[in-house]
């Protein structure tokens, strides 16, 4: 990784939170929650409508990937996803139109016995709705080792 | 019915949520939802190229199993913050079990607050993601 990309915050952008890939979402991981399938279910309930599940947000952070581009990994096999947080301030809701931001906070290394010299890249992301709310905060940890973790 | 504020216990857990055997068409699946297309999730000859024995699962599969024990248990919408470590991988054939439970109730200007902790493990017992989280629950 590239260790000056730390402190970088990159262009704002914007991405739908389609009804379908909500549904598409929920399938994938076995999850038949009415609040992300049923349209009438969901307009009865308090939030008022279909909503994002808890980790949904994270899938859209792989196009454009540009935080991503800028650690300048030479081979993502080398990569782990180590952790992973989100903070909700807002439901998000099908039909909702949010502008992600993302900065990279850190970028430190580590010893580790298993897996050699690490790195470790912390990459936040703010997630605000077509009114200007901020709805969702988003963190994620990748760590890089210097040989690869056979199994 | 979400748990009441008012009625929580430290120690109480929801059933425990059962996955599995999980297969590689709900990794292929899931890489489709998500987008992660990192090509150990799904390209056998890749990933054991890449000394894995097989194609494994994405951490944020076994998080959204996770997260869905969550949500059946304290309602949607509840959580406030959610956080999770992914400890080891896991395979086609393995059988994952999610479980939760309330490790503290807040007081004062976190009352209607609850902490928790969950975990994934596999048919071994072994920790393939803990976390904790933080829901809002009604009084």
């Amino acid at each position: 990784m590239d260790a000056s990309a730390a402190g970088k915050t990159f262009p704002p952008y914007e991405f739908h939170v389609e009804r379908g890939k909500i549904r598409e979402f929920a399938d994938a991981i076995g999850d038949s929650n009415p609040i992300y399938h049923d349209p009438a279910y969901a307009a009865g309930t308090p939030l008022g409508g279909i909503i994002a599940p808890p980790t949904l947000l994270r899938t859209f952070l792989y196009e454009p990937g540009v935080a991503a581009d800028a650690l300048k990994v030479a081979d993502w096999s080398y990569i782990v996803h180590g952790e992973q947080e989100f903070e909700y301030l807002a439901p998000v809701k099908a039909g909702d139109v949010l502008t992600a931001q993302e900065r990279i906070v850190s970028i430190t290394e580590k010893d580790s016995r298993r897996a050699g010299k690490l790195q470790i890249a912390v990459i936040e992301t703010t997630f605000h709705d077509q009114c200007g709310e901020k709805v969702q905060v988003a963190r994620r940890t990748l760590v890089e080792t210097s040989k690869r973790i056979e199994a | 019915m979400p748990p009441s504020f008012n009625a929580v216990k430290v120690g109480d857990a929801p059933p425990p949520l059962v996955y599995g055997p999980l297969t590689r068409t709900q990794f292929v699946r899931y890489a489709g939802a998500s987008h992660d297309f990192n090509p150990n999730h799904h390209d056998e000859v890749y990933a054991k190229a890449n000394g894995n024995k097989a194609v494994f699962g994405m951490g944020m599969l076994a998080g959204g199993f996770c997260a869905r024990l969550l949500t059946d248990w304290l309602g949607d919408g509840a959580l406030t913050r959610l956080r999770m470590r992914f400890a080891s991988r896991f395979w086609p054939g393995d059988v994952l079990t999610c479980t939760a439970r309330v490790t503290g109730v807040g007081e004062g200007a976190r009352a209607g607050l609850i902490e928790c902790e969950f975990s994934a493990v596999n048919q071994d017992g072994e920790v393939i993601i803990r976390g904790d989280a933080t829901a809002s629950l009604a009084p």
